[in-house]
């Protein structure tokens, strides 16, 4: 899961960061509007959280920009003015939900969980594949009820993979959603990372698909119509 | 003057004062100049006589007597007719005094102050009281015959006739006149009203902005009157501008010190020494102080706004796109029976702010449904109000607590942040624009929030 975080604030921005990468997710960060619509328009994010009262050009035109231009990732928008002319405002503009500063980490965290999964069609904030569960409140992977210890990027593949399960992901894919730009990217290191990720789920949940990428399933599901089972 | 008379007043009522005044003066003239018309045809007459006595005179027999029927007119020779003649020799004495048989053994007096003429020679003439008591006019003509004999020839004739006519005349004069001055009355004041038209709809016009049916005065003026149009629709730019300047300058502030505060709220949060838990304390203190003051800021800032109108429906519309997104989880279905021809009178935001934080309280509490409905109505008072309501259909209010609930800071559920505040902020939003807030029940079972505010 890759986000974008767009504030002006270097401290605050720092902080949103910071709570980001904790809870699992990859992040990039802009300090102000032109730099943010850049990213956005290029970069696939999962999710943005984008500050309304930004230098050169606002959080809403930034916003307006990213519809116009077909972006559709959910976007949680921060603004100090708490006024529902401003919300309307920045819900119209394609705003998906917003917090009103001064804000809690925490409650933006949850915002934010909660667009990312309402963006992949999840109701719950548990996912649940077979066996597998994760519940994304507390980044908590289970399989059969056991809690497994991943690490951060292990972490992000299984939640974007679950969030996007039965669904074939690839490589390319993976490598735009689970590292922040400023990473050396290399798609053979997912390999490697889906390997550790099997080891340590124990179940063949996550099939590769030849050619095309990797889809997570319940094990013993049927034979996907593209190719057999690697 | 201390008293303040509408312009259309003065203005008839200096018209009314210098038209009578003028009518009076001119009525004397008239009157006057008819007066002395009339006395010159009367003096002309008896001017025939003087100068037919004159001839009487000179003609006069021997025995120097002067004929008594020389004048051929019958009524001087009617006792006290009321025409008199009399001729005195002055050179002898005494002097010998002859009279019309009219006079019947009486005197003419002379004229008090006899007014010669440049040349001397013309009668003079005037008013006497005649042997009747009654008011002669009078012709007097001093003559020298040749042989040296000195006349005095008075000729008088009752001034009845002038008098008569005089009084016809100034009769008939002060009917015209007052028909005149009512006549100038009529049309001044008609005068007045269409000349004051303009500014009787210019009033209009500033009545109409001040009771929100128009923003600015249209129309075109009379030259005098249009700059005064034109100035009051700049003072009205420039009042909303100050508004709109204000609540942006409110804003910026809003921004300028909640960014900081969450950066302090957040940097505090992770820490467990005494410092990080000081700045916890102040900065919610912060936090509550900056939305109190910023709160009481924008009311200020409303309080002089005039002439705006807002349409109700498309607020409602916006804030309901809003809580489909917000609230996505809770799949909600808001049923919105609002007349897309309800006009609030006041600005969209506050309307946005009020419906924004009643709606938000519905969606937090509601479980499937949220309704909103939206009425024109009139008081007792003829004021125009709107009522909106809106119901939800959650666990809803127990009556004694509904009065609490809109009272500033009270929050009756901690877990739903800021449920109490945002009704509070509501109602004091409301009774700033002379509506109202009130609780109730209702009928798909949560709580029913009725608000009304002044309309259009």
């Amino acid at each position: 899961m890759r986000l974008l975080v767009v504030e002006d604030d270097r401290d605050l921005n720092r902080q949103l960061v910071k709570a980001f990468e904790q809870a699992g997710y990859a992040v990039d960060e802009a300090f102000d509007g032109e730099e943010g619509e850049f990213l956005g328009e290029t970069e696939p994010y999962d999710a943005v959280v984008l500050d309304i009262g930004l230098p050169g050009k606002d959080g809403v035109a930034v916003l307006e920009a990213w519809r116009k231009a077909g972006r559709k990732m959910p976007v949680l928008v921060l603004t100090a003015r708490d006024r529902w002319s401003e919300k309307v405002q920045a819900f119209d503009a394609g705003a998906d939900d917003y917090v009103t500063k001064p804000f809690h980490l925490e409650e933006v965290l949850a915002r934010l969980r909660a667009l990312v999964r309402r963006a992949s069609g999840h109701a719950s904030s548990d996912l649940v594949c077979g066996p597998v569960r994760i519940d994304t409140r507390t980044s908590r992977v289970s399989v059969n009820d056991v809690t497994i210890k991943l690490t951060s990027l292990e972490y992000r593949l299984i939640s974007y993979l679950m969030h996007h399960a039965g669904r074939v992901v690839s490589r390319t894919e993976l490598v735009e959603h689970l590292y922040d730009q400023d990473f050396d990217r290399d798609s053979n290191t997912i390999e490697v990372f889906v390997g550790r990720l099997r080891k340590k789920l124990g179940v063949d949940a996550i099939r590769t698909i030849r050619g095309l990428g990797y889809v997570l399933e319940p094990p013993g599901t049927g034979v996907t119509p593209s190719a057999s089972a690697g | 003057m201390a008293r303040r008379f509408s312009i259309a007043t003065r203005l008839f009522v200096s018209a009314a004062v210098w038209s009578i005044a003028i009518l009076v003066v001119a009525g004397f003239v008239l009157s006057t100049i008819q007066r002395r018309v009339t006395e010159r045809s009367f003096d002309e007459r008896l001017q025939v006589y003087v100068q037919t006595m004159a001839a009487n005179i000179a003609v006069r027999n021997e025995n120097n007597v002067i004929d008594p029927f020389g004048l051929g007119d019958p009524r001087f020779s009617l006792p006290l007719s009321g025409w008199y003649w009399q001729v005195t020799r002055s050179d002898v004495d005494p002097p010998d005094i002859t009279t019309s048989i009219s006079l019947f053994g009486g005197r003419l007096p002379r004229i008090e102050e006899v007014t010669m003429t440049a040349n001397g020679k013309d009668p003079s003439e005037g008013y006497v009281t005649g042997p009747d008591e009654r008011r002669l006019r009078m012709l007097e003509r001093s003559l020298e015959m040749p042989d040296g004999a000195k006349y005095l020839v008075q000729i008088a004739a009752n001034s009845e006739e002038i008098e008569t006519n005089v009084e016809s005349f100034r009769w008939a004069m002060t009917v015209s006149f007052a028909l005149l001055a009512l006549a100038l009355g009529v049309t001044t004041a008609f005068q007045v009203r269409f000349g004051l038209l303009p500014l009787a709809r210019l009033s209009n016009a500033i009545g109409a902005i001040r009771r929100g049916a128009t923003d600015r005065i249209d129309g075109r003026y009379p030259d005098d009157l249009a700059p005064l149009a034109s100035e009051v629709n700049l003072l009205i730019d420039a009042n909303r501008e100050i508004l709109e300047r204000a609540r942006t300058q409110v804003g910026n502030l809003a921004h300028a010190l909640k960014t900081p505060l969450s950066v302090l709220v957040n940097e505090a949060a992770n820490d467990d020494t005494s410092l990080a838990g000081k700045v916890r304390e102040q900065t919610t203190l912060m936090r509550d102080q900056v939305n109190w003051y910023l709160d009481r800021a924008r009311a200020a800032a409303r309080a002089g706004s005039i002439g705006i109108v807002s349409d109700v429906e498309p607020v409602i519309r916006g804030l309901e796109r809003a809580f489909l997104k917000i609230y996505a989880d809770k799949a909600l279905a808001f049923e919105i029976a609002v007349p897309e021809d309800l006009k609030f009178r006041g600005e969209r935001q506050d309307l946005e702010e009020m419906i924004g934080n009643l709606m938000d309280n519905a969606a937090k509490w509601a479980d499937r449904a949220v309704r909103i409905s939206g009425r024109l109505m009139t008081e007792e008072t003829q004021r125009v109000l709107i009522e909106i309501e809106i119901d939800d259909d959650g666990p809803g209010l127990p009556p004694e607590t509904r009065a609490d609930v809109i009272k500033r800071g009270r929050r009756l559920d901690e877990s739903k942040p800021g449920s109490g505040l945002g009704l509070s902020i509501v109602a004091d939003l409301a009774s700033l624009y002379g509506g109202s807030l009130a609780l109730d029940v209702a009928e798909i079972g949560g709580l029913r929030v009725r608000l009304r505010l002044p309309g259009v």
